[in-house]
């Protein structure tokens, strides 16, 4: 899979928890730039992230995901 | 020795040790004694000494937690209020306690109209002082306000009466002690009192706390700060394991010797997994309103591997030293071990009751003779029982006590049986009310849509048919409120 459907499918878990696509997601994107990602939030997404691709993150990469680029990444290197 | 006696003991003693960690900086005993000193000199230049009930904006730094120790060395009590709560709120707050003073360690919006803001940050530094300036233990050390059922917040004021009993109770249990060394994680808000036991307690015992930035993943956070700050201590909400659950095969921290829970329930399998995570902690539930200052109960999972539960949930524990506990029915008769009832709490943490609400005060508290001497008791609301070791064990909110055609309900039991079937799923039962005005139980699940044939079929096989819920719904996650506990007010509001 390349990097842009990645992405697509990123921003679909996202729509999905969150109920608003009134965001744009570049590598530089965090929390504190899309309206309602949280604490609780980015543990759906990251479920729901988990269930669209079928891989299971470690705990040691979501815990250094600092932002977009972070989380795009870790999938890609999940996929392969 | 009393809480501000031990303050003035314990940052001297320890003035070189850290006292704070927060967005990995380090402040010591000695940076934050002379933060409380800084702040001191602006509260004794701009606050009249009359002005008791001082409101601060609970941020995340050393000023903020320096400002609580500023106000208790100075006569005065704090009154949290937080930076994400409506100004329309906050200010309800405020006002009720009469405060005209809110300090913040960041410029706040909105506030100056009606209150004078003091900035605790970078102000004039003041030579190091812990000495209290004017103390009785009959002083208000806080005001918190806790939801009440008619929409307006409650306040309930704690002296230092009420703490220092609290401190000696814990310190009378030397498995809950704190040493120095101790490591400890700070993970609530200040409006939570939850919050008096992770921040006040260790910083007694001049060990350290770690706060969670506001802007972080919580659940992560924690992890990475017991991972790599090797934490010691930890006090939580259930539900950071709820969370963490996933990942619990990759987790095995052997620093960890001290894991308590508390302010929600918490389910017996997912602690007893979490337990396998860090091999070398015991671990506790426990409980208290906050109307009797923070901690009441403490049960111990230590060699423990079959804990008493009642529908899955731990038991929460015996009352600690001094506490009077009892089960009560609804003529205020005391209940015999196992009987099912309400629990009343009387003792030197009781509350004096709730700020300017005499009505609320009349339903809430009943003085009565109990152990041959006369004492105030305070209704909890919980519904529990007490067995003959004393360890009291919850069953459900007396308002989540539902009654479905005459027959009383309990919502948990119904949650229990569901949670049953869909291992790892999060329910809640509701009660709704239909279009004909009968009650009626909704089961709300924390998952995406599915067939509930087989869920129906099953809780058909375990309970009565007045207990079988008449609807499902989905909701993808549940509300939490600030402190990690689900929101059910908000879920009956969606439906």
């Amino acid at each position: 899979m390349d990097i842009e459907n990645i992405k697509i499918k990123v921003r679909e878990a996202f729509v999905k928890v969150l109920e608003h696509d009134n965001f744009t997601l570049t590598d530089q994107t965090t929390a504190h730039d899309v309206d309602g990602w949280e604490s609780i939030t980015h543990m759906m997404i990251i479920s729901e992230i988990e269930k669209s691709f079928d891989i299971k993150f470690k705990l040691m990469s979501l815990m250094n995901m600092n932002n977009i680029g972070d989380l795009i990444q870790t999938i890609e290197s999940e996929i392969k | 020795m009393g809480v501000i006696d031990q303050i003035v003991e314990s940052f001297s003693k320890y003035k070189n040790r850290p006292a704070l960690c927060i967005r990995k900086e380090t402040y010591t005993y000695e940076d934050l004694s002379q933060s409380i000193s800084d702040i001191r000199l602006l509260i004794r230049e701009h606050i009249p000494l009359s002005h008791k009930h001082i409101g601060i904006m609970t941020n995340d730094d050393v000023e903020t937690y320096a400002t609580i120790f500023a106000l208790w060395l100075e006569g005065k009590a704090y009154i949290p209020i937080t930076p994400t709560t409506p100004l329309e709120r906050n200010s309800f707050i405020l006002n009720e306690v009469g405060s005209n003073f809110v300090l913040s360690s960041e410029k706040v919006d909105g506030y100056d109209k009606d209150y004078s803001v003091l900035i605790t940050s970078d102000i004039q530094s003041a030579e190091i002082n812990l000495e209290p300036s004017e103390f009785s233990e009959s002083n208000l050390a806080y005001i918190l306000f806790t939801s009440g059922s008619t929409g307006t917040p409650k306040g309930v004021p704690i002296t230092f009466k009420n703490l220092d009993s609290l401190f000696r109770a814990l310190d009378a249990d030397p498995r809950h002690k704190i040493f120095s060394e101790d490591k400890c994680l700070q993970m609530f808000e200040l409006n939570f009192d939850f919050s008096l036991v992770t921040f006040l307690y260790p910083l007694l015992n001049g060990a350290s706390i770690y706060t969670i930035p506001k802007d972080q993943i919580k659940y992560f956070y924690i992890y990475k700060l017991i991972l790599e700050e090797k934490l010691t201590y930890l006090v939580m909400v259930p539900s950071v394991i709820h969370y963490l659950r996933p990942y619990f095969s990759e987790i095995n921290e052997l620093e960890v010797r001290y894991c308590c829970f508390g302010a929600a329930p918490l389910d017996a399998d997912i602690v007893l997994e979490w337990k396998k995570c860090i091999p070398n902690a015991i671990l506790y539930n426990s409980y208290g309103p906050t109307e009797y200052t923070v901690t009441t109960t403490y049960y111990s999972l230590e060699n423990n591997d079959t804990p008493k539960t009642r529908n899955g949930v731990v038991a929460l524990g015996k009352p600690l030293d001094k506490v009077e506990a009892m089960v009560i029915d609804e003529f205020q008769n005391i209940l015999k071990p196992g009987e099912e009832g309400e629990l009343c709490l009387a003792g030197s943490q009781l509350t004096s009751g709730y700020w300017g609400n005499s009505q609320k005060n009349k339903e809430s508290f009943f003085t009565t003779v109990y152990n041959g001497k006369e004492q105030r008791f305070y209704k909890t609301g919980d519904l529990c029982t007490m067995d003959e070791e004393q360890d009291i064990t919850f069953i459900g909110r007396k308002d989540f006590q539902v009654k479905i055609r005459g027959y009383r309900v309990e919502l948990s039991e119904i949650e229990f049986y569901a949670k049953e079937k869909l291992s790892k799923t999060n329910v809640i039962g509701i009660d709704i009310t239909n279009d004909l005005g009968n009650t009626e139980i909704a089961l709300i699940i924390e998952s995406d849509k599915f067939d509930v044939s087989d869920l129906e079929k099953h809780l058909k096989n375990k309970l009565p048919d007045y207990m079988i819920p008449t609807q499902y719904k989905f909701i993808k996650e549940f509300p939490l409120n600030a402190n990690g506990k689900i929101n059910r007010k908000v879920i009956k509001n969606i439906l």
